[in-house]
C-alpha cells in the first residue's frame, strides 16, 4: 500500500489546480459538450405532485408530457391550434358525437417491469381523474369501454366537441400505469411510479430536474438526448440566466419582450406559445351607480385601450374584442363599441348623471396600476372621478363573491386577467347566470347567453359553434359591462439553433424541440 | 459557566417562542383565505375544505400554535401543503446551501476585513487607513442585493467567467465552488467594511492601553505587539458582530439566493410565502431562528472564553 503525504506545498499545488478548474470559464462547459446533446431549460419552481389528479399544473404537466403517454397533443396550424394523435396511438377518431375509438401503438413498455401500455390503463387513469382534483375536465366522459388489449372507446355522457382539445391533449389527460400507481398506494408526489415516454426522470429539489433519453422507449427518438430544467423562480433571473448563455430557452415578461422585440440578442428567436389570458375592465351592473347603461356604455366608449397597450404593455400584447382569445374558435377581429370620447360625454349627458366617482380595484402588479391610471386619465376626461384601490391578491380574488363577505356590494370597476384552455367554451363558463356572485361579477344575466352556452357544448359543427361564441360575446358587449383589454402572449426568447414546441398555454413539451 | 449557559438557553427558548407567536399572529392576518390562496382561485369546494381540516385552519389559532409546538420538539415541522413532503426533510436538502454561502460570504470578509482593519489602525492617517475608510463606507452602503446585479451581469452576462445561477453540478466539487463565488461575494462585501471599521476602531482603543506601550518598553517587536496583545483584545467586539452578522447574512442570502437562482433556506421561505405553503414558512423561521440564537449563543461563549473579564463577570 502506498501511503501519499500531504505537505502544505502539495495542499496548496492542489487546491490552486482544483481552483482553476472551477473558475476556468470554457472548463465545465467543454466538458458537457461531450455529454451529447443537451438542452437547458428554466423551470419556475420544484414539480410538488407529478400525479395528474392531484398536480398543481404548468411545469408539472411539462414532465408529464415527457413521461406518461397521451392520446393527443395539440398541433399548430397557422394562427390556430388544432389537436393530432400522438405517437402512442394509431387511432383516434369520433364514430360519433359521444364515441372516441382509439387504438395504442403496440410495444410500448412501462418502466419498471410493469409490461407494456394496454387499454385498460387508459381506462383506470381516467376513472381515477373522475374522483380527483382535476375532475371538471372530466364531467363530459361516461366510462371507457376497453375493446381489446389495444382498443377502447372513450364514452361521452353528452356531445362535448372540445373534449380532445381540452382534456385529452391539456395535462389531465396523462395516462399512468394501473399496476404501478396501485403498488404505490393509488397517489404519487413527486416520482412517478412508472413511466412510458420518451424521458426518464429524476430531481433535486430547489436545484433541477433532469429527463435523460429513456432505453426502452421504442417510440419516435426526442431531439435531445438530454434536457437540463435549471429552478429559477424569477422570470427576470431567468433572462439573465439566459443570456449569459447557461439555458437555452426562457418565458419572456412583458418589459424584456419589448426590450428583445427592439434589439434581438445574438442568435435568438422568439417563440409565442398562444395568448390564452382575457384581461378587461369590469363593472357592477347592479351597483346604484352603475345600474344605468348609459354610463356603463360611455365609460366603454371613453377607454383608450391603445394607449394601454403602448403604455403599460409596451405594445407586446394583442388588443381584445372579448373572451374568446386570439387562434381559438369564435375570436373576434373588432367589438361592439369604439375608443370615442365625444360619444362618451354625450352618453354621460344623456344619462343626467354628473360628479360620478368611483373606485377600481386591481391588483397591485406593474402593468394592472400603468392601466388602472390610463383608465383613470380617460375617464377624467369626461367628468368620472376614478379612485384607484391596489389590492393584494387574497382580497382580490374574493371580492366578487357573495360567500366571502359583503364587498361585492360595493364593487363598482375592477381590472381583471383570467386564464383559459384552447377552447372557448371555458371562458363563457364563468358568466352564465348560475356564476352570478361566484364569478360573474358584473351580475348579469341573459337566457340568451344561457342556452347558447349549453349550445356550444354540444354543437360540434365548426361554423355553427364559431357563430355562437360571436353571439355571446355580442351579448356582453351589449351589457355595457366590459372594456376589452388585452390578451398577454406566452412567449418564449429561444437560440435559433433549436425549435419550441409550447402548448397554446404554455407549457414546453421538451420531447418535441429539435435541433435546427 | 454552567449558570450562563443555563440561562442564556432559556432566553434563547423565550426568543424562538416569541418569534413563533409573532409569526403565527401575522400568517393569520394576512386577508383571505389560506385555503383559497394555497389552492388557487378556482380550488373546488372539496378541495378547500380538505386543506382546512389537513392544516388544522377551523381550529382557533392558539391551538394551531401549541399543536404545531409540540410537534416541532418532537422534530416534525409538518408536511409540504403541494407535495405531503416532510418539511425537515425540505429544510435538510436545502440548508447546507445557506451554510456553504453564509460560511463563505462571512469566510472572506473576516479573512480580508480584519487584516485591513488591523493595517489602518496600526498607521492611523496613513494613505492606507484613508483609502480603507473610504472603501469601507462604500462597502457597507451597498446594499448586497445591487453587488449580486452587479456582479452578475459584470462577471457572468458581460466577461462569462463566472455561472450566472443555481448551486452546480451534484458532485462537482470545483462546479460547485465556482457557483459559490459570485453570490458569497456579494452577501460578503458589506462585512469586509463592517469588520474594517470596527477592528480599526477598537485597535485603536486598545493600542493605546498602558499594557501595549509596556509591551513595546519591553522591547517586544511590533508584529508581536499588534498580533499577540492587542488583536487578541481587539477582535472581542468583532466576534459578537461576526456572531450577530451571521444571523443577517441569512436575510442578505435571500437577496443571493434570488438573484443566483440558488437553492437556500432563505430563498425556500420567500418562495413558500409566495406560495402561501405555510408549513415551509414556519419550519424555515423556525430553523432560521435557531441557527440565529446558536450563532450568537456561540459568539457569546467564545468570548466568555476568550475574555477572563467576562467569565469572571458571570
Amino acid at each position: 500500500m502506498t501511503l501519499t503525504n500531504t505537505t502544505r506545498r502539495t495542499f496548496l499545488t492542489s487546491a490552486a489546480a482544483l481552483g482553476a478548474a472551477g473558475f476556468f470559464p470554457g472548463g465545465v462547459g467543454m466538458l458537457r459538450a461531450q455529454e451529447g446533446r443537451v438542452l437547458n431549460l428554466r423551470l419556475d419552481g420544484d414539480n410538488s405532485i407529478l400525479d395528474p389528479g392531484y398536480m398543481v399544473g404548468g411545469t408539472e404537466i411539462e414532465a408529464q408530457k415527457q413521461c406518461l403517454p397521451f392520446l393527443a397533443e395539440y398541433v399548430r396550424d397557422g394562427d390556430t391550434f388544432s389537436w393530432q394523435p400522438t405517437a402512442y396511438v394509431t387511432r383516434l377518431e369520433y364514430v360519433d358525437d359521444t364515441h372516441i375509438e382509439f387504438e395504442l401503438a403496440p410495444g410500448l413498455v412501462w418502466s419498471g417491469g410493469h409490461g407494456t401500455l394496454k387499454a385498460s390503463d387508459v381506462a383506470y387513469s381516467y376513472a381515477r381523474m373522475k374522483d380527483s382534483e382535476w375532475s371538471g375536465y372530466f364531467d363530459a366522459l361516461e366510462t371507457v369501454e376497453v375493446t381489446g388489449e389495444l382498443t377502447g372507446t372513450l364514452v361521452l355522457n353528452k356531445p362535448f366537441a372540445p373534449f380532445i382539445m381540452v382534456t385529452l391533449c391539456h395535462g389531465p389527460g396523462a395516462i399512468v400505469c394501473e399496476a404501478a400507481t396501485e403498488a404505490a398506494g393509488g397517489r404519487f408526489t413527486t416520482e412517478f411510479p412508472a413511466i412510458c415516454g420518451p424521458y426518464t426522470y429524476s430531481a433535486t429539489p430547489g436545484q433541477r430536474a433532469v429527463f435523460e433519453k429513456n432505453p426502452e422507449w421504442t417510440g419516435p427518438a426526442p431531439g435531445f438526448d438530454r434536457v437540463v430544467c435549471h429552478v429559477i423562480t424569477e422570470v427576470q433571473a431567468a433572462e439573465l440566466a439566459y443570456e449569459a448563455g447557461e439555458i437555452d430557452c426562457t418565458e419572456l415578461g412583458p418589459d424584456s419582450l419589448a426590450r428583445y422585440s427592439k434589439e434581438m440578442p445574438e442568435n435568438t428567436a422568439i417563440t409565442t406559445a398562444g395568448q390564452l389570458q382575457y384581461m378587461w375592465m369590469g363593472m357592477n351592473t347592479q351597483h346604484p351607480k352603475l345600474q344605468d347603461i348609459k354610463v356603463r356604455q360611455a365609460i366603454q366608449h371613453a377607454v383608450d385601450v391603445d394607449s394601454i397597450l403602448a403604455g403599460a404593455f409596451a405594445g407586446t400584447s394583442a388588443k381584445s374584442h372579448g373572451i374568446v382569445c386570439p387562434g381559438l374558435l369564435g375570436a373576434r377581429s373588432d367589438h361592439g363599441y369604439t375608443y370615442d370620447p365625444a360619444k362618451a360625454r354625450e352618453l354621460m349627458a344623456e344619462s343626467g348623471v354628473t360628479g360620478l366617482e368611483l373606485t377600481l380595484r386591481t391588483l397591485n402588479w406593474q402593468e394592472r396600476l400603468l392601466t388602472a391610471q390610463i383608465i383613470q386619465a380617460n375617464l377624467a376626461a369626461i367628468g368620472i372621478t376614478v379612485n384607484i384601490l391596489p389590492m393584494e391578491s387574497g382580497p382580490f380574488w374574493e371580492m366578487g363573491m357573495e360567500e366571502a363577505g359583503d364587498t361585492w356590494q360595493d364593487l363598482e370597476l375592477w381590472i381583471m386577467r383570467f386564464a383559459t384552455v384552447p377552447d372557448p367554451y371555458e371562458a363563457t363558463q364563468w358568466f352564465i347566470s348560475g356564476q352570478v356572485g361566484i364569478w360573474n361579477w358584473e351580475r348579469w344575466t341573459d337566457e340568451e347567453f344561457d342556452s347558447l352556452y349549453d349550445e356550444g357544448l354540444s354543437e360540434t359543427d365548426t361554423a355553427a359553434r364559431e357563430a355562437i361564441y360571436v353571439r355571446m360575446q355580442e351579448i356582453m358587449d351589449a351589457t355595457g359591462a366590459y372594456v376589452w383589454i388585452n390578451h398577454e402572449p406566452e412567449t418564449y426568447a429561444h437560440k435559433t439553433s433549436i425549435e419550441v414546441v409550447a402548448a397554446p398555454s404554455g407549457e414546453l413539451n421538451y420531447h418535441r424541440f429539435k435541433p435546427v | 459557566m454552567i449558570p450562563y449557559l443555563t440561562k442564556r438557553l432559556g432566553l434563547a427558548a423565550i426568543v424562538v417562542m416569541a418569534v413563533l407567536l409573532l409569526l403565527f399572529s401575522m400568517l393569520h392576518m394576512i386577508p383571505g383565505n389560506p385555503a383559497i390562496l394555497a389552492l388557487g382561485t378556482r380550488a373546488t369546494p372539496e378541495a378547500i375544505a380538505e386543506y382546512t381540516a389537513r392544516m388544522r385552519l377551523n381550529e382557533p389559532v392558539v391551538t394551531q400554535f401549541f399543536h404545531f409546538l409540540g410537534n416541532a420538539v418532537q422534530g416534525d415541522l409538518g408536511q409540504d401543503v403541494f407535495s405531503n413532503r416532510p418539511v425537515t426533510a425540505i429544510i435538510a436538502e436545502r440548508i447546507g446551501f445557506s451554510l456553504a454561502l453564509i460560511c463563505t460570504g462571512m469566510g472572506w470578509a473576516v479573512l480580508l476585513g480584519v487584516p485591513l482593519g488591523c493595517l489602518a489602525a496600526v498607521r492611523p492617517g496613513s494613505w492606507l487607513d484613508r483609502v480603507t475608510g473610504i472603501f469601507s463606507v462604500g462597502m457597507i452602503a451597498i446594499p448586497s442585493f445591487l453587488v449580486s446585479i452587479w456582479a452578475l451581469l459584470l462577471f457572468s452576462l458581460e466577461l462569462r467567467w463566472l455561472p450566472a445561477i443555481g448551486a452546480g453540478e451534484p458532485g462537482d466539487f470545483a462546479d460547485q465552488l465556482s457557483h459559490l463565488v459570485l453570490p458569497a461575494f456579494a452577501i460578503g462585501l458589506g462585512w469586509v467594511g463592517y469588520l474594517a471599521r470596527m477592528v480599526r476602531a477598537s485597535m485603536l482603543e486598545v493600542l493605546g492601553e498602558p499594557y501595549i506601550r509596556s509591551a513595546r518598553a519591553f522591547g517586544l517587536t511590533p508584529r508581536r505587539v499588534v498580533l499577540g496583545y492587542a488583536l487578541r483584545v481587539a477582535i472581542l467586539p468583532t466576534i459578537t458582530l461576526i456572531g450577530m452578522g451571521f444571523g443577517g447574512l441569512i436575510s442578505s442570502a435571500v437577496f443571493a439566493e434570488i438573484i443566483f437562482s440558488r437553492p437556500g433556506v432563505g430563498k425556500m421561505i420567500f418562495d413558500a410565502v409566495s406560495d402561501r405553503n405555510f408549513p415551509i414558512v414556519q419550519g424555515g423561521v423556525l430553523v432560521a431562528t435557531c441557527f440565529y440564537i446558536l450563532v450568537v449563543l456561540i459568539s457569546d461563549l467564545l468570548i466568555a472564553w476568550l475574555d477572563p473579564r467576562v467569565r469572571s463577570s458571570l
